[in-house]
């Protein structure tokens, strides 16, 4: 069994607004197993940390070059590395990340041919097939802040002219669903919210509608016309088919927000074609999440042949928890403690369905665990 | 604590309709780790499960008497045992149950007095304070099910299955950790496969319209919500268990075959210093002996004086959803509660529970009688 000794963390080298590294405290914990830790030169610097607020004086922990912290026994960054970064792995090294095998078949053969053993932190779940690694909360919350703060902007207290409670219409029941529903009917915020209450605001209603009323053009048009708020929090069967297509978008008022949570892609250059769940409306990043209909950024992520003649404000995010990168990374670190103990225990063969509860949780998010159920559903 | 710890299993000996025990797989799980395990007689009865049941996962399980279940060093139920079971139980032994620290302070001081610890499973929660046995899934789910099975029943012409009537309309009130997955239920029938079945005819589905606890004061909203609601769900925690969320005056605002789902389960007192009435008032308080109140039950009458039931519809009330479908519910404890008990009796007595130590350990130690302190 070959148990790991070392771990990189390489910087994530995707949009200026993603700040997100993992904090000294969780770097000191991955230290105090005895771990030797190689940290990229620059980590942490878009958020103020230096490399001695994560060295604290701990022999353990290293400064490296971009290549050496790609070179341990276990690489650990959220967002999956781009494919030229896959590179620099060596063969037989494991990589944790956010990897998303069943959506990501290129990810999986560039794994494969590179001999990386992946474990994807969002494929870790319990015996009851429970996520035991994510933030969806912070998806719900932080998406449904954003969205309040554009109406705020508009009615100072968020109080309507006509003072009747903000409606928030939220498309889709599950995790993500659910979560919109508390942050919607909190304002999105629970300060504002407080302060909201204390001055006698009129609050919001969420209604929630699932796929079997989503589909029904008579009834979401009432409901369309009504809402202040439009939330997409679906999980669609189809991806080749929008949930609301770009003619229903003509029913919102004017000051509605379109809040998008599912952050699916445009990608037509596949059969059949991914479409977003709102149709039209653009794919935001932390550097711009908000877009108001006459955005001259509203173009650059929406192919010409999707209709996007209709549009309101959208607001929009491929990485909603990274809009509060602390408190994401904070509540990450607790999430992966246990399973970067075991890790560092059992090493990637070691791992085992017979083993412990968080032994068994990080099992079933290896990379030889997925491949081989799919094997056995063919 | 003896050299090889023992465990007893007691049973829960409260309403008729309760049949919750934990299952075989869990108890020969327990005897894995070389404890010495004891059931009650007639232990997993209520769910038809034999001694030969248990026997059969594990030779070395023993019967024993009520009694004999309270003199081990650890004790596990799942729902809190009475006062007097409590003084069964021997100095320095543990009950591991659904304790409620905060809202029992006398239960706190009873087993104080007995030098009994205790490990609350309500309260044992992880670094980001999330409960890791708690079934509020089943709560909503359960409620909401027998709630649509009610209205099934209630529903004018077309009815509810039929692909020519209008959206069920649902008013949810509180969206806390039991109204987000109410939600999710009310959406679907508390049944998938009765959400399914009709999504397939094409029937309408379900609209459901979430409210916030602020919320709920503004009786002209309010008005217009419960005309239209054929199901409303009470999910809310009040700060303020004296005040209804929904006076009765107000049920007369709904349709006469909307059906009340109450899954707060917050008692009736009329006492003067303590209040207390539940969200909705006037409807009964059930349990897993009776849990649909048409408007002519005689359970109405037995609601105290200070409560008014002038209005009445179809209630659905349970003092404990989850325990409607209890292997399922059991099933779902016995794996929460596995890697818990695997690591209490890995540890041979509390007092080795580190607050410092492991994930589970961790989790554990915040649930301990040693470690609660009032606030």
């Amino acid at each position: 069994m070959n148990i790991p000794k070392t771990i990189g963390l390489p910087r994530m080298r995707n949009e200026a607004g993603e700040k997100r590294v993992f904090l000294p405290e969780f770097v000191q914990f991955i230290a105090s197993l005895g771990v030797n830790v190689f940290i990229e030169e620059g980590y942490g610097s878009r958020s103020g940390y230096s490399f001695e607020d994560y060295k604290l004086a701990t022999p353990l922990i290293h400064l490296a070059s971009k290549e050496k912290a790609y070179q341990q026994d276990v690489v650990l960054i959220l967002r999956s590395p781009k494919p030229d970064e896959f590179k620099l792995m060596r063969p037989g090294g494991i990589l944790f990340s956010m990897l998303h095998f069943p959506t990501r078949p290129l990810r999986i053969k560039r794994l494969l041919e590179a001999k990386i053993l992946g474990i994807s932190m969002d494929s870790i779940t319990n015996d009851v097939n429970i996520r035991l690694m994510e933030n969806m909360k912070s998806v719900a919350w932080n998406g449904l802040e954003a969205g309040f703060n554009v109406l705020e902007k508009r009615w100072p207290g968020l109080v309507k002219p006509d003072k009747k409670p903000i409606q928030a219409l939220i498309l889709g029941t599950g995790m993500v669903g659910k979560y919109a529903i508390d942050a919607a009917t909190k304002l999105g915020n629970i300060e504002r919210n407080n302060d909201h209450i204390e001055a006698g605001g009129p609050g919001a209603i969420a209604f929630s509608v699932g796929r079997n009323l989503s589909s029904n053009p008579t009834t979401m048009e009432s409901l369309f016309q009504e809402a202040d708020i439009l939330v997409d929090a679906t999980q669609r069967r189809d991806a080749s088919q929008p949930v609301v297509p770009n003619e229903w978008i003509a029913w919102l008022p004017e000051h509605a927000v379109v809040v998008d949570l599912a952050v699916d892609p445009y990608t037509l250059s596949v059969d059949p074609p991914v479409v977003r769940g709102v149709e039209g409306i653009p794919q935001g990043n932390l550097d711009q999440y908000i877009f108001p209909a006459d955005d001259p950024n509203w173009d650059k992520t929406v192919p010409p042949s999707v209709n996007s003649k209709n549009r309101r404000t959208a607001v929009t995010c491929y990485s909603w928890p990274g809009v509060h990168p602390e408190a994401c990374m904070l509540h990450y670190a607790h999430q992966l403690e246990p399973f970067v103990e075991v890790l560092f225990e059992k090493g990637y063969d070691g791992l085992s369905l017979d083993g412990e509860y968080f032994e068994r949780a990080l099992y079933r998010a290896t990379l030889k665990c997925y491949l081989d159920e799919q094997k056995s559903v063919v | 604590m003896t050299e090889q710890i023992t465990i007893g299993l007691a049973r829960m000996h409260y309403e008729f309709g309760e049949r919750r025990d934990f299952l075989p797989n869990f108890v020969a799980m327990l005897g894995k780790l070389d404890a010495k395990v004891m059931l009650e007689y007639g232990y997993g009865s209520g769910m038809r499960y034999t001694e030969e049941d248990y026997l059969n996962h594990d030779q070395k399980i023993t019967f024993v008497s009520h009694e004999e279940v309270f003199k081990q060093d650890y004790v596990l139920v799942l729902r809190c045992p009475s006062e007097n079971d409590l003084r069964l139980l021997k100095p320095g032994a543990c009950i591991i149950s659904m304790m409620h620290y905060a809202t029992r302070p006398n239960r706190v001081a009873l087993l104080r007095s007995l030098e009994v610890e205790s490990i609350s499973l309500d309260s044992i929660k992880d670094d980001v304070g999330r409960r890791l046995v708690e079934n509020l899934r089943s709560v909503a789910w359960n409620g909401l099910e027998v709630g649509f099975s009610v209205l099934l029943r209630t529903y004018p012409s077309p009815g509810v299955e039929s692909p020519n009537r209008d959206p069920i309309q649902v008013t949810v009130m509180g969206v806390g950790a039991v109204g987000m997955h109410a939600v999710q239920a009310a959406s679907h029938y508390g049944d998938m496969s009765l959400w399914n079945t009709l999504a397939k005819r094409g029937v309408p589905g379900n609209q459901v319209t979430a409210l916030e606890y602020d919320l709920t004061c503004n009786k002209a909203v309010m008005k217009d919500i419960l005309t239209r609601s054929d199901i409303l769900v009470d999910a809310t925690q009040r700060p303020d268990a004296s005040q209804a969320v929904i006076p009765n005056d107000w049920i007369a605002w709904m349709p006469e075959h909307a059906v009340l789902v109450d899954l707060s389960v917050d008692p009736y007192d009329c006492s003067v210093d303590n209040r207390e009435v539940k969200g909705i008032e006037g409807i009964p308080q059930g349990n897993l002996d009776q849990y649909v109140f048409a408007p002519d039950d005689p359970a109405f009458e037995l609601i105290p004086d200070c409560v008014s039931t002038v209005n009445r519809r179809y209630s659905v009330s349970c003092y404990s959803w989850p325990g409607i479908h209890p292997k399922e519910y059991m099933d779902l404890y016995g794996k929460q509660i596995g890697p818990l008990v695997r690591t209490i009796l890995r540890k041979g007595t509390p007092a080795n529970i580190n607050a410092k130590g492991k994930f589970f350990e961790r989790a554990l130690s915040r649930a301990m009688l040693s470690n609660y302190e009032a606030t």
